[in-house]
């Protein structure tokens, strides 16, 4: 034994960068499919995305002008791109705290039932399986100023005086223009797609309706984690009401869920685009109240053929998913616990 | 530190009774155990006193109040539990502080930072500082303070979970299993501490196990529970020594009691395994059970009581343990022996066994200690 060991220790010990450099080589070799194909499908969109965002390129034309920063100074400039901006934000912070919160509250609620849980959970998940295509013609319908049936809705509430006080609030003594419902009554029926004031809150509504049932699913299984115990530990620490039980066991049990909740909802916020393709297409609603993000690119991008300015608006996009992921990994480092 | 009484308590669930009538006073600063095998219903009835699960029948009475219509948080109890229920997200200074922040600060002192800048929290949140400290100092922790539970090793968290109870003073403690989950070196420790600062606190301490040496170390009294009630509840010794039943009997002390078949005849006259035993039960002829502890058994060469064979033996070091099989009986006996005896009780080998009648526990039929055996030396063997 001990001569075999020394006569392979010595070599081995003279051959080890060698031995080294051809292991690396090795690795490299193997590692070289699954980096082209990373750097061809994943990067290199990415990279001719940012090149093009420079030029004034048009598909179909032979050749491209190099614009600098003109696209971008267009996004920054030009109302057109503002009132993107605008509707995309609006979008994103109507969507996602409401979503998330309902898709909490409904899951809470479904937990602590005793039967008939199941039940609820498919009817809270139906609309994340219906595609948002076909129930935004649906909600079209149900919209239409005339003929849709929460206008009429609206007109027969009107109608019956006992309604009519108790929703406009006159019954308080306020005057019929005081109240949203009594000037419904006094003015008219909103036409909830044609007016600007209200377009955008109709999208928002779209997304958060399709949107909290799977909030919801993911919430569920997280409130599976939490442990029973837990929650019989507080209430002997003196936890009485059901609020101090959630601040003290269920919120942070829920932490990472949370995360990836809020996460999935604001990039899905972020890339709202159906509802407004089928309820707005083409232009982006009154006054491009709902001209989100999405929209724009595929208006530019692909509908008018200006793939430069596409590419700007889709560089930008990137950049403000890429800063909420940035924010997110910050608050998680810092505040979520996972067990 | 108060008495906790539990007057006929009941629990179904659906139509499964677990518990059949409890009554069980404790009283003020007793160390009481509860044992039991699993699905005894030991550890509902924690819960039932706990506040945390409602009885279907009974009452319960803390310090002389009855507390049946008052949930877990109103009672003045400290829990602890057999996963330790920390919470994970808190440091282990946060954990302990939970049920005096929760007890002793407003909803507003205990909001996130604005909490500390309303009137008088300075004050209330350094009295808890220093309660937090004087608990984590009494249990050796004060060096975890600022850590989760997530770092820390199983002994540390049950130790944790010990100081959330004992930082305020409730009225009794309960304990479901604490010590189940540690390895059984850590656990031999604690169990001496828990004894330890049962004396120190002199508090009414509630203790579930199922295992019986934590039951016999530690307690002042056990109630040994199964099938849903407390079929006797003793000091240990009296429990080991003088049990009230055979199933008691069989649960505590290891290895096993040995139960022989034995009969009385017309004359009352006990004997097992046609052995005639200088002991009498009135009551004429009966088919009885005789119990003995292992060390009540002996081996011996001179006119021996029993004979057997040795089918197994066990050496633990300072005794071992010899597995005889009777004969004329289908089960083994088992019987403590001198290592020093280890040649000559190889495999087979055929041995002589004696004990003293007046060790031997007699047990009816069906189970119930028959406590009427009066001596019968002056009667010699036909």
């Amino acid at each position: 034994m001990t001569t075999a060991d020394t006569f392979t220790a010595v070599p081995r010990e003279r051959a080890a960068p060698s031995v080294d450099r051809r292991q690396a080589g090795t690795g490299w070799l193997m590692s070289a499919p699954a980096l082209a194909l990373m750097l061809t499908i994943l990067i290199a969109p990415v990279v001719l995305a940012l090149v093009l965002s420079f030029t004034d390129y048009s598909l179909g034309n032979p050749g491209f002008n190099w614009v600098g920063f003109e696209n971008y100074e267009r996004i920054f400039t030009r109302s057109t791109y503002a009132k993107m901006l605008s509707a995309t934000f609006t979008y994103v912070l109507t969507v996602v705290p409401l979503s998330v919160g309902f898709g909490l509250g409904a899951a809470l609620l479904i937990q602590s039932l005793t039967r008939g849980a199941a039940i609820y959970k498919a009817i809270y998940f139906l609309p994340v399986m219906a595609t948002l295509l076909a129930m935004t013609i649906v909600w079209q319908l149900m919209l239409h100023p005339s003929i849709g049936v929460i206008n009429r809705g609206l007109e027969a509430l009107c109608a019956m005086p006992v309604t009519r006080g108790l929703f406009s609030l006159s019954f308080l003594g306020l005057s019929p223009e005081a109240t949203w419902f009594g000037r419904v009554c006094t003015e008219g029926t909103p036409l909830w797609l044609g007016d600007r004031d209200y377009a955008i809150w109709v999208v928002c509504f779209v997304g958060i309706w399709q949107g909290f049932g799977f909030n919801m699913v993911l919430y569920l299984a997280g409130l599976t984690g939490v442990s029973r115990e837990l929650y019989a530990a507080a209430e002997m620490d003196g936890a009485r009401s059901s609020w101090e039980r959630f601040r003290l066991v269920t919120w942070p049990a829920l932490g990472p869920t949370t995360v990836f909740v809020v996460t999935i909802t604001c990039i899905r916020a972020f890339q709202a685009f159906d509802t407004v393709e089928a309820l707005f297409s083409p232009g982006g609603g009154p006054g491009k109240s709902a001209y989100v993000m999405m929209f724009a690119i595929y208006e530019k991008g692909v509908t008018q053929n200006l793939v430069g300015i596409g590419a700007a608006i889709t560089v930008l996009f990137l950049v403000f998913v890429m800063i909420l992921t940035v924010i997110q990994r910050r608050i998680t480092e810092r505040k979520v616990h996972y067990a | 530190m108060a008495t906790v009484t539990l007057r006929g308590i009941q629990k179904n669930f659906k139509e499964t009774e677990v518990l059949r009538g409890i009554d069980l006073a404790i009283a003020d600063g007793e160390f009481v155990s509860l044992v039991g095998p699993s699905g005894c219903g030991k550890s509902t009835l924690l819960r039932i006193i706990a506040g945390l699960e409602s009885a279907s029948a009974g009452a319960i009475e803390i310090g002389g109040a009855p507390v049946d219509g008052l949930r877990a948080a109103d009672r003045n109890l400290s829990m602890v539990f057999q996963s330790y229920a920390l919470y994970p997200h808190l440091t282990v200074a946060e954990n302990i502080a939970v049920p005096l922040r929760m007890r002793q600060l407003s909803a507003a002192q205990r909001l996130p930072l604005i909490g500390r800048a309303m009137p008088g929290a300075a004050e209330q949140n350094r009295e808890i500082d220093a309660r937090v400290m004087e608990a984590a100092r009494t249990l050796e922790i004060d060096g975890l303070l600022e850590r989760k539970p997530g770092q820390l090793s199983g002994g540390q968290r049950q130790r944790v979970a010990l100081g959330r109870a004992l930082v305020r003073s409730p009225a009794a403690f309960l304990l479901d299993e604490p010590l189940s989950n540690l390895d059984a070196k850590l656990r031999v420790h604690t169990r001496t501490e828990i004894a330890e600062l049962h004396r120190s606190l002199a508090a009414t301490f509630i203790y579930v196990t199922h295992d019986q040496v934590e039951a016999m170390t530690m307690s002042d009294r056990i109630a040994v529970m199964m099938g849903g009630e407390i079929l006797q509840c003793d000091a240990p010794a009296r429990i080991y020594e003088d049990p009230a039943d055979l199933r008691v009997a069989e649960f505590i002390g290891s290895p096993r009691i040995n139960v022989l078949p034995a009969e009385s005849d017309a004359t009352g006259r006990i004997s097992v395994l046609g052995a005639g035993l200088p002991l009498a039960l009135p009551g004429g002829r009966q088919t009885l059970q005789l119990a003995l502890r292992p060390e009540a058994l002996t081996l011996t060469r001179i006119d021996p009581l029993l004979h057997g064979c040795v089918a197994h033996a066990e050496n633990l070091g300072h005794e071992i343990y010899v597995q005889v099989t009777l004969d004329g009986a289908e089960q083994r006996v088992v019987l403590r022996a001198d290592p020093a005896l280890q040649a000559q009780l190889h495999l087979g080998a055929e041995v002589g066994l004696t004990f003293d009648p007046a060790r031997a526990l007699i047990f009816d039929a069906e189970g119930r200690r028959m406590r009427n055996v009066v001596s019968a030396l002056q009667e010699v063997p036909a």
